[in-house]
């Protein structure tokens, strides 16, 4: 992998074992399974539930600039602290939560490469004693920036009409409309099977490993650039079903590959596909 | 509507805990789930291996009725398994230990939420449902077979 861009976005597993205790780090453990971080997780780390503490749930959007603050301030995270993700299920909720803090404009985080189940895989160690915070004061953001790293279903349409580059990250039997969730999950949440008019398939799954970790940048840019035809200046959308496996794909674009505007459309296909008079394709 | 005293024990329990009281407790039945898989050579009068959609790997229900027509059920879980499914593998093989057939086909899932808390029940409704849903078809299963072995004499 290119070095540079690996430092700038990634860490490994020993990158991370080695600053366990430093006070300019805060790592932070994001998963699907919600009581995973209970029964044990990396020394230090403070957990951040994808849906309780960054959804404003009666308005389906995402928290305000001021619980953000409140929220990075209980969990003794700074304007300037350093952000660590990890997570279980290759980090999708990681590389969430990751894209949920580009909101707030809290650009200074990195990505543990292969995520929880790397650091388990290696042996090293999990604890169930919960850090010892010193709250800070979080300044409160002026605004979301949600136009700068999200899409929503307007932008997404005109994405569709006007041909630009779309990203469907989602399994290819949720993309050509055989079924409506991934494999191995309750098939719930949506009325039509299919994909945005325009979408090309890239399963999030294409750029890791067996292990979790993300290919080489050479391989990626194969993928995404090689195979899809994606180009550094696009201005590209991505989606999935809720959100979570697209942001593990905006980080690849946006963080490994150096995408200027890319951004991920988080109504994704729970949105689009029971939104009435959107329309929809299906097959290949 | 009363539930079988060792499960009422465990709706007691949790009841009387805070959200954050509960979180620990299903830590606790989660890390007990292992207790409650078959041991080598043990026999079954029904076992039902397979994976579903409603669950991220393979369960498996081990059923055994003894003479006096009480329960007993063993349960396998694949390493995908989440937290809570472990948690309430736990619960419901403890909670409904010697419980009647029917008693357990008749019991009401209204005690989930008495236990997980109504947070995380709404939030993964499909995880803290299915293993109960499991343990009643292994035991609809065994009924079935039973009368047919009937009618068959």
């Amino acid at each position: 992998m290119n070095e540079t861009l690996v430092q700038e976005a990634l860490v490994s597993t020993q990158w991370v074992a080695e600053r366990l205790g430093d006070s300019d780090i805060r790592i932070i453990e994001s998963n699907e399974d919600v009581l995973l971080y209970d029964t044990g997780h990396l020394p230090n780390a403070v957990h951040i539930d994808w849906r309780a503490d960054l959804q404003d749930d009666p308005i389906r959007d995402y928290i305000s600039p001021k619980a953000f603050a409140e929220l990075c301030g209980k969990n003794g995270i700074g304007k300037d602290t350093l952000c660590v993700f990890y997570g279980d299920k290759s980090n999708w909720w990681a590389a969430y939560a990751l894209w949920a803090f580009q909101l707030f404009g809290h650009t200074n985080v990195k990505l543990m490469n292969g995520g929880r189940e790397k650091w388990i895989a290696e042996g090293r160690e999990l604890t169930r004693e919960r850090p010892e915070i010193t709250p800070t004061s979080y300044p409160i953001p002026e605004k979301r920036l949600d136009d700068e790293v999200r899409a929503f279903y307007q932008d997404t349409l005109e994405h569709s009409q006007g041909s630009k580059p779309l990203i469907d990250v989602r399994s290819p039997g949720e993309f050509k409309g055989e079924v409506t969730h991934m494999p191995e999950y309750p098939q719930e949440g949506v009325l039509r099977g299919g994909h945005v008019p325009g979408a090309k398939s890239v399963p999030w799954k294409t750029a890791v490993n067996d292990d979790g970790t993300f290919k080489s940048i050479d391989e990626l840019r194969d993928i995404y650039e090689g195979q899809c035809g994606l180009q550094k200046t696009d201005d590209v959308i991505v989606y999935c079903r809720i959100g979570e496996r697209s942001s593990h794909t905006w980080f690849v674009l946006k963080y490994l590959l150096g995408y200027e505007n890319v951004r991920n459309y988080d109504g994704s296909w729970t949105e689009w596909g029971n939104m009435v008079r959107s329309p929809i394709e299906k097959g290949e | 509507m009363s539930y079988p005293s060792k499960l009422q024990g465990i709706i007691d329990l949790f009841e009387s805990l805070p959200d954050s009281g509960k979180r620990e407790n299903l830590i606790a039945f989660s890390d007990g789930a292992r207790r409650w898989e078959p041991q080598e050579g043990e026999l079954f009068d029904l076992e039902d291996v397979r994976k579903d959609e409603e669950c991220t790997d393979t369960v498996g229900v081990f059923l055994k009725v003894d003479e006096l027509g009480a329960c007993y059920f063993k349960i396998t879980l694949g390493p995908q398994v989440q937290t809570l499914t472990k948690a309430m593998t736990t619960v419901l093989c403890k909670g409904l230990e010697g419980v009647p057939p029917q008693e357990i086909l008749d019991l009401p899932s209204d005690f989930v939420p008495k236990i997980v808390g109504a947070e995380l029940v709404r939030q993964r409704s499909q995880t803290t449902y299915y293993i109960l849903t499991r343990m009643k078809s292994s035991v609809k299963v065994f009924l079935n077979r039973q009368r047919a072995r009937q009618v068959e004499q």
